[in-house]
């Protein structure tokens, strides 16, 4: 029986080959699958007003509808001994809320544990739902052409605002808890009067935490675009059965970049807050969980 | 002047082709953190919970230096 489905996987996969884009150019046929355009920049659905919604910000809202209804609904009627959606989601949180006590501590892991979790949540959503299959076939298509030039969906994390947006509000989260925690005293770590070396470093620091801005918007909106190129490329290419194999890196790597840029978040705003002293403390908190 | 834009699109394509040299980099790199990665976990087993978590995050950084050089790729292909 196994064997049946995998010899059957292998045809289609070489019928898919044969069908792509390797296959036409060799034996002279036209393209199956439309020659995909990248666009860098996010396309333009419709108006309200002056404001211009974009498909990417539509993806936005309906992402957060999505999340708002699952979490509405799973937290409806809470009893102590859960039902099955409100048991998946205490699951996903309590998994989220162990990570980030783990690396912050039980003090600031409560405190910071709404706007982390949040960060995760969003961009997980984002990444894992444009692999549904309404994000690429629902579209415009523009006069005399018979594919679609404008698609209705397409995942947020493309589109480098959203990742801008969410680097903006991390950095922001980082600086203000430091400067509650040491008060005016945080500058101390980037203007070090001293040795010539010593205000150098205060400069390298200073320059490595804005620095995080450029890095947290080109490694979330790297790889999201790098992962939407690739798709397209996948299924141009090798029409059926390869990109499958595509489609199951994308939830990883969707996934992980949403574990990095929550995880990179904690551990810069657990460097921001650290006093030098207590080392020692938090580092056996960290262990002993 | 033709040509002159024909020189222009192969400066272009040259740069973007070079644009990508810089994941070599990052592909030694990678291979770099997952070993250091294997040999703590030879040596201890059971230190699995605290070693694969700052593995990933350690992967992701190095990762996100590649990324880059993509995104500079594909910024010379598609803006430039």
């Amino acid at each position: 029986m196994v064997k049946l489905v995998v010899v059957l996987a292998l045809v289609l996969a070489i019928v898919g080959i044969l069908l792509g884009a390797i296959g036409s150019a060799l034996l002279g046929n036209d393209y199956f699958v439309p020659i995909p355009e990248v666009h860098l920049a996010p396309q333009e659905v419709f108006t309200i007003g002056g404001f211009v919604v974009t498909n990417t910000l539509l993806s936005a809202w309906l992402t957060t509808f999505v999340i708002l209804l699952l979490f509405g609904l799973g937290t409806r009627k809470m009893s102590f001994v859960p039902g099955r959606l409100q048991g998946l989601l205490e699951f996903l949180i309590e998994a989220l809320f162990g990570f980030v006590k783990g690396v912050a501590g039980e003090k600031y892991a409560r405190k910071w544990f709404p706007l982390l979790a949040t960060i995760f949540i969003f961009v997980a959503f984002n990444a894992w739902m444009a692999l549904l299959p309404i994000y690429p076939t629902v579209g415009f298509t523009k006069e005399g052409s018979d594919h679609i030039t404008t698609h209705l969906f397409r995942s947020a994390g493309t589109d480098i605002n959203m990742p801008l947006a969410l680097a903006v509000i991390a950095f922001i989260f980082i600086e203000i808890w430091g400067f509650r925690v040491h008060g005016l005293g945080y500058l101390k770590e980037f203007i070090r009067i001293g040795n010539p070396i010593q205000m150098f470093i205060g400069l390298i620091e200073l320059i490595s935490h804005f620095i995080r801005l450029v890095s947290f918007t080109f490694r979330l909106f790297g790889n999201m675009l790098a992962g939407e190129i690739v798709l397209f490329m996948m299924t141009f290419l090798t029409i059926i059965i390869t990109p499958v194999i595509f489609y199951g890196l994308e939830i990883l790597v969707g996934g992980v970049q949403a574990l990095v840029f929550m995880g990179l978040t904690l551990v810069f705003a657990v460097m921001a807050v650290a006093t030098h002293g207590d080392h020692s403390q938090e580092d056996s908190e960290a262990e002993s969980h | 002047m033709d040509t002159l834009i024909q020189v222009a699109d192969a400066a272009k394509f040259l740069a973007v082709g070079l644009a990508g040299l810089g994941l070599a980099g990052v592909g030694i790199g990678l291979g770099i953190v997952g070993s250091g990665a294997m040999n703590a976990l030879g040596r201890n087993p059971e230190a699995r919970d605290a070693i694969a978590p700052n593995m990933i995050l350690a992967l992701a950084f190095t990762e996100a230096i590649g990324i880059y050089g993509l995104v500079t790729a594909i910024l010379l292909i598609f803006v430039a």
